[in-house]
């Protein structure tokens, strides 16, 4: 049986009142539990793929038939992304709201991950992708800020998830 | 088959519906041919993504059919494509890739192995039940009506020779077709995509 996952609830239910239906995702270890949460949640059509380019298409698309949509990945998948979202999103100053995981922070044990605490971030700064962190349980609202600010803005906004935040830690 | 005999055909058949056209030849032709800057968005600036692209715009439109046209530089560049289309199975969604075995807009390279790829047969291994092969304009012609108007995922191979020439890109600057694109979906009965009320305070206010 699958354990409740608050932190998971918490997340679903700030995308749920922002009016995003629908979550494209590729999985990350650190957000199994929301994905999963999403997949179950009838309030979102989630879609499952597998190259997270994907997500950022068929989400950037959602965008002319009014749905508002969640792309949600790992940190090293975001990084697979930056020609989708500067041809497509910068191009074409389409939204998006994009969910991806802080690996490589200190504190993540995975050395396979350490390059995105060196370069994520960094890269992130260069192609000037606006960036909210979510820290704590606390800051979860903030996604709503991130995604209207996406909107206003016409171009996408990045809301990274930490290790602690998503374990229920902070 | 022409590729030119066979986008002419194709404008002079998909009046209706929404198209969504991939980067290089797809795009840069039907704009020759066509001109036209509102019920078409010109996926010009990324390969491999105007099929997925075209898949966002049919999720929330059922009434309007979407045609996807990707060359298949582009559909190799992402063939897993077929596993979220299937996934998908979005019933107003009409993928073509427009199968010419080289990189038509630039300089026709050749792309690896073209003769011994079955793009059809990759559909029909991902579990994609409704998948058509034309290699010619009197095939493609029998079976369009068919593919456009039943509903039902469906993907399709077409198969052109190289255009040969040079043709030129649609003159449009991104948010141009954003808003000529959007602007069209939104007055001919879709949603309203660019004037929604916005979260405040991690709550959507409600409509007017």
């Amino acid at each position: 049986m699958e354990a409740e996952n608050p932190v998971a609830a918490s997340i679903v239910e700030a995308a749920a009142g922002c009016g995003i239906s629908l979550v494209a995702s590729l999985p990350d270890g650190w957000i199994t539990p929301l994905i999963t949460r999403f997949a179950k949640d009838s309030r979102f059509r989630h879609v499952a793929v597998n190259r997270e380019e994907s997500a950022i298409g068929l989400c950037s698309g959602a965008f002319f038939s009014g749905i508002g949509a969640l792309a949600l990945m790992g940190a090293s998948g975001f990084l697979t992304c930056i020609y989708a979202i500067t041809k497509i999103n910068y191009t074409y100053q389409i939204p998006l709201l994009i969910g991806i995981t802080l690996r490589g922070r200190p504190g993540d044990p995975a050395k396979f991950h350490q390059s995105n605490g060196l370069y994520l971030e960094p890269v992130m700064r260069a192609i000037d992708i606006p960036f909210v962190a979510i820290e704590r349980g606390a800051d979860i609202g903030r996604l709503a800020t991130a995604y209207r600010h996406s909107r206003v803005m016409s171009r996408p906004v990045v809301i990274g998830f930490t290790r602690e935040m998503l374990r229920g830690e902070a | 088959m022409n590729f030119e005999h066979c986008f002419r055909f194709l404008a002079d058949r998909l009046r209706d519906e929404v198209i969504v056209t991939s980067a290089g030849n797809c795009s840069e032709l039907w704009w020759e041919i066509t001109g036209e800057t509102e019920r078409v968005f010109y996926l010009e600036a990324s390969m491999s993504l105007a099929s997925l692209f075209a898949a966002g715009i049919a999720l929330g439109s059922a009434q309007r059919t979407v045609v996807a046209l990707s060359g298949d530089g582009a559909f190799c560049m992402n063939p897993g494509m077929l596993m979220v289309e299937r996934q998908l199975a979005l019933p107003n969604l009409k993928h073509f890739v427009v199968a010419n075995g080289c990189y038509g807009s630039t300089n026709e390279l050749p792309m690896p192995f073209p003769e011994f790829v079955d793009y059809a047969a990759m559909a029909r291994a991902a579990g994609i039940e409704r998948v058509h092969e034309f290699a010619t304009l009197e095939g493609l012609a029998q079976a369009l009506d068919e593919i456009v108007t039943v509903p039902g995922y469906i993907f399709s191979v077409l198969h052109v020779e190289p255009l040969g020439r040079r043709a030129r890109s649609p003159p449009l600057d991104g948010p141009e077709l954003k808003f000529r694109f959007g602007r069209y979906l939104e007055r001919s009965g879709g949603p309203a995509i660019f004037d929604v009320p916005l979260p405040i305070g991690g709550k959507r206010p409600p409509l007017p």
